[in-house]
């Protein structure tokens, strides 16, 4: 920036005049209706420094939520409808509910009921037997009837001052909503002219009815629901059944249970048609399984002991190896080592296949933005969906099991590395990959010599995320079939065996901590 | 002079979903580029371009940001496709090749140098060098030797097994440098090398690159956005704005003849002393009045710092000579008007020429084509 020159020493930010003009034209030209007003308004706004500015809207006092709708203020709208309908309905009941109603049905029932004991009391003396027990009973009653009228009476009295603090909640919503539309108007005409095609502007009939509709729906029902004792059912509860019998002929059945029905018969029939392809999966699985668990339990011990230490010695240095050494004692030690291999095979198995699958998924994703788009929520949904919901298809497809256990870990294990796989691919320079391009690379070598490189710290931190993912399914698995340090943990849930479900969840922390160090670890060294 | 090595022919690229039917109505209706913009969404970066860089020529193309040069010079090894005319290297039209030809010229005839350097960060130096010939499957123990060979021309002995992170900016770009020498290419392409560089280096290696691709006889295009370093480095200089090449020539040609005020308000602080040769500003002999023996003498070619040293030696008129025949003179008020140049106090500049120039700097500014070029201006690859 220049420095001011001498033609115009005084030059300083307190002397430059502000155009009000230009600003009151496009204010106008953003109201549109009553333009003038809140060019007025707005220059009011824009004047002050203090807080809240001394501007009154009185139609958006009046209107409420009919203004802030009008005016396309949708954010406004629902917060002043919602305090406006709460306001209304404690007018309501104070001017039109019978707050007490509940226990002046109540003692008038006990009245009755109190009656019926003098008559049976009155009938015993008349026949000469003992009525001394209906006349206690009937006192006792008696006096519950009273209190009962009691409370009736001072809930009915106290529906006045319902009725007054409704009047005073609905000024005090009026005078906020006039205080406020103004400023929460000019905030709206600073995005509009930063993006006026996408902010509201002006006043729109369109908006105007929609606003109406949504009071006219809205505040009515509510303010009827929330006076009126007993109102009709159809409000409080949503009439499922009726709506059933009126879509079928059949009395018994419901949407529900037909859909239901139908989704039953979909998988039944599936799981039979595709008998042979759903077996193939299985026995593809289990053949990993199988190698992995006779490597881990068919090899002595000892040597599968030595060969975990040796190698979180070399991946991850002395220290991870201390630690190794000593979590793989505590678990041969309380006998877990049977088990916890076991454990170790299945999710072994289950990131090997996520890794398989999902590093090319990932690279596939991180170069097609319109494959990434598509995935986008069936990964949402592979992650969010509650284990549980899964497992019932998988058992009617696959069976029970270790295998289907796989398939379930899996789901949840393998969008980390397809998402952290296509986050590293997309994270690769662009100049570096137009520099290879420039020196003659095909799309392959590209892949080979430049993207996967680069993208390999993100790859290994999705490999570890699923890893450790897969690790979290081995007690859930264990409830269709699935065995290992899940099904500890199962059993001591289901006998309630504290001392056991301990133990056991710590020989899972101790896998889980090996076989996330080791795995860092590997990645630390190599990157270093 | 041979076939040139590069030729671009009404080269036109259009950016958008729709740059064909953009196309065609700039063909046919003759829009402009905000029409372009508002009816079809497409931008045009480059404009009817056409060019010729000539066996061993340092072409600069000079241009602020936005002004399509860095579009232009992907047409040459086809990481952009032009929209229509004809792009050929080496005498061949390079968008009849396929994917496998294409690759192998990129590979083989044509180096590359980025202005972000662009190197592998997961490779060591030697093996960033060796990249393009790795692309080729040369043997490792060939490709190794290459890359330290030309490792050695720019002066990074030593650093081979080092990772790119480990070397600075200046250093960093000479590897880029010798990477695009590997496969020893005929043409070279330069997108603003240096330009995030710290001047002191930049001039360093501007003196060094120059050098090289003289010895090396590298056809080049050189991109840049400062006069100076296209002045210091280019045999001729295109001057590119909004996707068209506004004037083309030598240094010289450029400083002395601006086409028009784009390329004037330009060359406002560039140093003539260098750039100037005595036969642009002489005056002719059948002017000069006193007698011209005994006067010191200096070829056309002379530029003005050489004059100012025999004329601060002397304090005499300088008799300019072509080829051993006297032709012209220099005075001190021409020399001195010479230094100056057309543009002197700040929008004075009609003034400034008429003084300086006698009448000739109206002739250079109504007219785009410079027609003062003298054979003995031109720059040859020799004089370094």
């Amino acid at each position: 920036m220049e420095p001011p020159t001498d033609a115009d020493p005084d030059a300083s930010a307190a002397r430059i005049e502000v155009d009000h003009s230009a600003l009151a034209a496009s204010i106008a030209g953003f109201a549109g209706p009553n333009g003038d007003y809140y060019a007025r308004a707005f220059r009011r706004i824009h004047d002050s420094s203090g807080m809240l500015p001394a501007t009154f809207n009185v139609w958006a006092a009046v209107l409420g939520p009919f203004w802030a709708a009008a005016r396309g203020v949708w954010g406004m709208f629902w917060a002043f409808l919602i305090l406006e309908v709460v306001a209304w309905v404690q007018i309501g009941r104070g001017s039109w509910g019978n707050p007490g109603a509940a226990f002046l049905e109540r003692a008038l029932a006990q009245r009755a009921r109190a009656q019926a004991f003098h008559d049976r009391a009155a009938a015993a003396r008349a026949a000469g037997a003992d009525a001394t027990q209906f006349e206690t009973l009937a006192r006792n009653i008696g006096s519950a009837a009273d209190r009962s009228l009691a409370v009736a009476r001072d809930a009915q009295s106290g529906a006045f001052a319902i009725l007054l603090t409704g009047l005073a909640l609905l000024l005090l919503v009026k005078l906020v909503q006039g205080l406020y539309a103004n400023p929460v108007y000019e905030r709206q005409y600073t995005n509009w002219r930063i993006a006026p095609t996408s902010v509201e502007s002006g006043r729109k009939p369109v908006n105007a009815a929609l606003g109406a509709v949504l009071v006219a729906l809205v505040a009515p029902l509510t303010v009827y629901r929330f006076t009126v004792s007993g109102a009709a059912d159809a409000l409080s509860a949503f009439p499922e059944k009726r709506i059933s019998s009126a879509l079928f002929a059949d009395p018994g059945a419901t949407l529900f249970s037909k859909t239901a029905a139908r989704l039953d018969a979909g998988i039944d029939a599936a799981a039979l048609a595709w008998a042979g392809f759903f077996d193939g999966i299985t026995h593809g699985i289990n053949t990993i399984l199988v190698a992995l668990t006779v490597a881990l339990n068919g090899t002595p011990w000892p040597v599968v002991m030595l060969v975990i230490c040796v190698t979180a010695w070399r991946a991850a240095g002395p220290r991870v190896a201390v630690f190794t050494a000593a979590a793989l004692a505590y678990i041969a030690l309380f006998g877990y080592w049977q088990v916890a291999m076991e454990t170790v095979a299945l999710v072994g198995a289950a990131a090997l296949i996520c890794v398989l699958l999902g590093v090319p998924l990932g690279v596939w994703l991180g170069t097609s933005r319109r494959a990434a788009a598509l995935a986008e929520p069936v990964l949402d949904l592979m992650q969010t969906l509650p284990a549980f919901v899964y497992l019932i298809p998988i058992i009617a497809f696959f069976g029970t099991g270790n295998p289907p256990g796989i398939l379930a870990t899996i789901v949840f294990g393998m969008p980390p590395v397809i998402r952290l796989t296509a986050l590293g691919i997309q994270g690769v320079p662009e100049t570096i990959k137009e520099a290879a391009t420039a020196f003659g690379a095909s799309r392959f070598r590209l892949l080979k010599d430049v993207e996967l490189p680069l993208a390999l710290p993100s790859i290994m931190t999705g490999v570890n995320q699923t890893i450790l993912m897969c690790l979290s399914m081995v007690v859930i698995i264990s409830l269709i079939g699935g065995g290992g340090l899940g099904k500890v943990i199962l059993e001591s849930l289901q006998y309630a065996a504290k001392g056991q479900g301990i133990l056991g969840g710590l020989a899972i922390l101790f896998c889980a901590m090996i076989l996330d160090r080791i795995v860092q670890g590997a990645f630390r060294r190599k990157g270093a | 002079m041979s076939e040139p090595i590069v030729k671009l022919s009404n080269v036109w690229k259009v950016f958008g979903a729709k740059a064909r039917e953009a196309m065609q109505a700039i063909r046919g209706e003759g829009i402009g580029k905000a029409e372009a913009l508002r009816r079809f969404g497409c931008v045009v970066g480059v404009r009817d371009v056409s060019l010729e860089v000539p066996r061993g020529e340092i072409f600069c193309i000079m241009g602020l940001s936005g002004s399509g040069k860095s579009t232009l010079i992907r047409h040459v090894n086809r990481l952009i496709s032009p929209t229509s005319g004809t792009i050929e290297i080496l005498g061949r039209d390079i968008a009849a090749l396929n994917e496998r030809e294409l690759r192998g010229l990129r590979a083989g005839h044509i180096g590359m140098v980025f202005q972000h350097m662009a190197l592998m960060p997961h490779r060591s130096v030697r093996d960033n060098v060796a990249y393009p010939l790795e692309i080729q499957n040369v043997s490792k123990s060939r490709r190794w030797a290459v890359s330290d060979h030309v490792l050695g021309l720019v002066d990074l002995k030593g650093y081979e097994d080092r990772l790119p992170r480990e070397l600075s900016g200046g250093m960093q770009q000479r590897v880029g440098i010798a990477r695009a020498l590997a496969s020893d290419p005929e043409i070279l392409l330069m997108d603003e090398p240096f330009s995030a560089l710290d001047p002191l280096i930049r001039l360093q290696l501007q003196d060094q690159f120059k050098a090289l691709a003289v010895s090396l006889k590298k056809t080049t295009l050189f991109i840049t956005h400062d006069l100076d370093e296209a002045i210091r480095i280019g045999d001729r200089i295109a001057i590119m704005k909004d996707g068209v090449l506004v004037q083309v020539g030598t240094p010289e040609d450029i400083v002395m003849n601006p086409a028009d005020d784009y390329v004037r308000a330009f060359i406002k602080g560039i140093s003539r002393l260098k750039l100037v040769k005595a036969h642009s500003i002489m005056q002719p002999l059948s002017r000069f009045g006193g007698v011209a023996d005994g006067l010191p003498r200096a070829d056309g070619g002379v530029d003005l710092d050489r004059l100012i040293d025999l004329q601060v030696g002397s304090d005499q008129t300088v008799i300019v000579t072509e080829g051993g025949r006297d032709v012209g003179f220099v005075s001190k008020s021409q020399l001195l008007r010479g230094i100056q140049g057309g543009e002197h106090g700040g929008g004075e500049h009609g003034q400034g020429g008429e003084h300086g120039q006698g009448g000739r700097d109206g002739q250079g500014r109504g007219h785009g084509t410079p027609d003062r070029r003298r054979p003995g201006c031109v720059r040859c690859p020799d004089r370094g």
